[in-house]
């Protein structure tokens, strides 16, 4: 069952790069390379270290960022969730920040904070932070209202109601959200690599795109996706081992 | 019957009365549609484009042009075919895509600025170990600093990448950019909102294509008659504001171009083509070969173009340039 899984795996990776070579010889536009050289100028990009030195600038701001969004958003959604007050006060904020286009407050964010790495972070955190915040206020408000309940009924205090009950069933649904705003996380700090100053993965791609070296810019491109992709399924994996589906949520 | 006769006789009559104004080779390519890709926004920098679009329209050539977020957008415009006419230099494009791109007419020459922040740095040797900002990586900002540097004997600390000549002057003039190069419009806004405050450090005489003009060979090849007459106008653009820059603002005026240019802007437009046309920025010939050889070993120094014995041919048809130099004397 597992090996037949595998196989079906494999047979969908062969079935996808097999199209982008195809796609690319074919070609569908003069600056579309084919999956075969794409692959050879990633494997050059790492032998000469470009890659290396481009991720360690790129995981900064998305670091720095998502560490703001686990300590605050945590703490700003656990605080919605239990006041009423906090709620009023900073449910809307998140909201609009939801909603709001990120690359449309890019200007803004230079405007306030120049170019240098605060715009960065802070553009990760703008994307990250209202999923993070908007899923622990969601876990602290969807306890199940039984265990509560019962909590009270053996006259436990507000406290141990807390500690003992709402965060643990919150607890699933907090990482999800830091799953979920690392992704969110990823999208922002290459967001602004590309639209505020060119570091990193993002120096990579419009360095490689001004050149015409269009492999390698497809290769960090698609190396950026890979890293994103493969981090994400790695906590899902974690979140699945850590809690039991019955907090999941799902 | 009869009017249905009519309607047709008289478009028909018309069309002759309109295409039998218009000079020959015009009527052969009378009402060609060219898609124009330009990778900036559209600002005073692109009046000249601007009056030779519109004449060109008056004989019988629609220039139509879009503005793109960068260069590298509206080059991929015109390989891909959906725009005819792209402008900008990307010449490492043009010689790694399999689809054969030519250059055919220099608009602009490069025109930057070296500036510093007179507090910390006077001349290219306080440069010596210290941190610089340039456009990206690859552009010709970069390539204008390391000749510099090359020519100086010094080297720079840090070479930060900042887009956007208005970004680096918002930066200097926030103090958190020291020393950067920047473009004429850019470096009077600094200039005038802190004088005194900073230093243009002198530069040799660099030749190279700022803005150049670009379509795929079967492109030029079609419609050689539609390209020159827009060459034509775009050269003879260029020789008026040459020998009076203050031209320009009355083919404004007469065509009612950028109606809503902030007033701010608007006073920026004179000393901007002063200043250009001292600096013999807009070439009276459409640059041509001169600046075909010039640009190879500009691009070549700055990384772009790669090889040896760069062949002019191989990135450039002058055909185009020929036809409308013979048309305008």
């Amino acid at each position: 069952m597992i090996a037949s899984h595998a196989v079906w795996q494999l047979v969908s990776f062969a079935f996808f790069f097999g199209a982008w070579e195809i796609a690319g010889r074919w070609p569908v536009s003069a600056a579309f390379p084919p999956f075969s050289q794409t692959l050879l100028a990633l494997l050059a990009m790492i032998a000469d270290g470009s890659l290396a030195k481009a991720y360690v600038s790129t995981l900064q701001p998305l670091l720095i960022g998502i560490a703001i969004c686990g300590i605050a958003g945590v703490g700003f959604g656990v605080g919605m969730g239990l006041s009423r007050t906090v709620e009023w006060l900073t449910l809307p904020v998140f909201i609009i920040l939801q909603a709001a286009p990120m690359a449309a407050m890019i200007p803004l964010i230079t405007y306030l904070y120049g170019i240098g790495l605060a715009s960065k972070v802070l553009a990760v955190v703008f994307l990250a932070a209202p999923v993070i915040v908007m899923n622990s206020y969601k876990g602290i408000r969807n306890t199940n209202p039984s265990l509560v309940q019962m909590c009270r009924a053996f006259l436990g205090s507000r406290r141990q109601e807390v500690v003992k009950i709402v965060l643990p069933y919150a607890a699933a649904l907090i990482f999800a959200g830091l799953r979920l705003g690392l992704a969110m996380g990823f999208i922002g700090v290459v967001i602004a690599e590309l639209l505020i100053t060119p570091t990193g993965i993002g120096d990579l791609i419009t360095y490689h795109s001004s050149v015409a070296e269009y492999p390698r810019m497809f290769a960090a491109i698609a190396s950026i996706i890979a890293v994103a992709a493969l981090t994400l399924y790695g906590l899902e994996r974690l979140e699945r081992a850590l809690f039991p589906p019955e907090i999941r949520g799902s | 019957m009869s009017s249905f006769l009519r309607t047709p006789l008289a478009i028909a009559l018309l069309a002759t009365l309109l295409t039998g104004a218009l000079p020959g080779e015009a009527a052969a390519q009378a009402g060609t549609r060219i898609k124009y890709a330009l990778g900036d926004v559209i600002s005073i920098d692109e009046l000249p484009l601007l009056v030779a679009v519109a004449r060109s329209k008056q004989r019988g050539v629609e220039v139509e042009v879009t503005a793109f977020k960068s260069e590298e957008v509206a080059t991929q415009a015109v390989i891909n075919g959906q725009a005819d006419i792209g402008q900008g230099t990307p010449y490492a494009a043009v010689q790694k895509v399999n689809v054969p791109v030519r250059f055919f007419y220099q608009m602009s020459a490069l025109q930057f600025f070296p500036i510093v922040n007179a507090e910390f740095y006077k001349t290219w040797k306080d440069l010596d170990g210290q941190e610089i900002a340039v456009h990206t990586r690859g552009s010709g900002t970069e390539a204008i600093m390391r000749l510099m540097a090359k020519e100086h004997k010094i080297t720079y600390k840090n070479v930060s990448f900042v887009p956007g000549s208005n970004v680096r002057a918002l930066g200097l003039l926030k103090g958190t950019i020291k020393a950067s190069i920047l473009d004429a419009s850019n470096k009077n806004y600094v200039m005038k909102e802190a004088p005194g405050k900073f230093v243009i450090l002198p530069l040799g005489q660099v030749k190279a294509s700022d803005e150049a003009l670009f379509a795929t060979q079967a492109f030029l090849d079609k419609n050689q008659a539609a390209v020159a007459i827009f060459v034509e106008e775009l050269i003879k653009v260029n020789r008026e504001i040459n020998k009076d820059p203050k031209s320009i603002l009355e083919e404004r005026r007469k065509l009612g171009l950028l109606k809503d240019l902030p007033a701010k802007l608007e006073a920026e437009i004179l000393p901007y083509f002063e200043e250009a046309a001292k600096g013999g920025i807009f070439p009276n010939d459409g640059g041509g070969e001169n600046a075909a050889k010039n640009d190879l070993e500009f691009f070549q120094l700055a990384g772009a173009l790669k090889g040896e014995n760069l062949k002019a041919a191989d990135f450039w048809n002058f055909a185009p340039l020929k036809a409308a130099l013979a048309k305008v004397r």
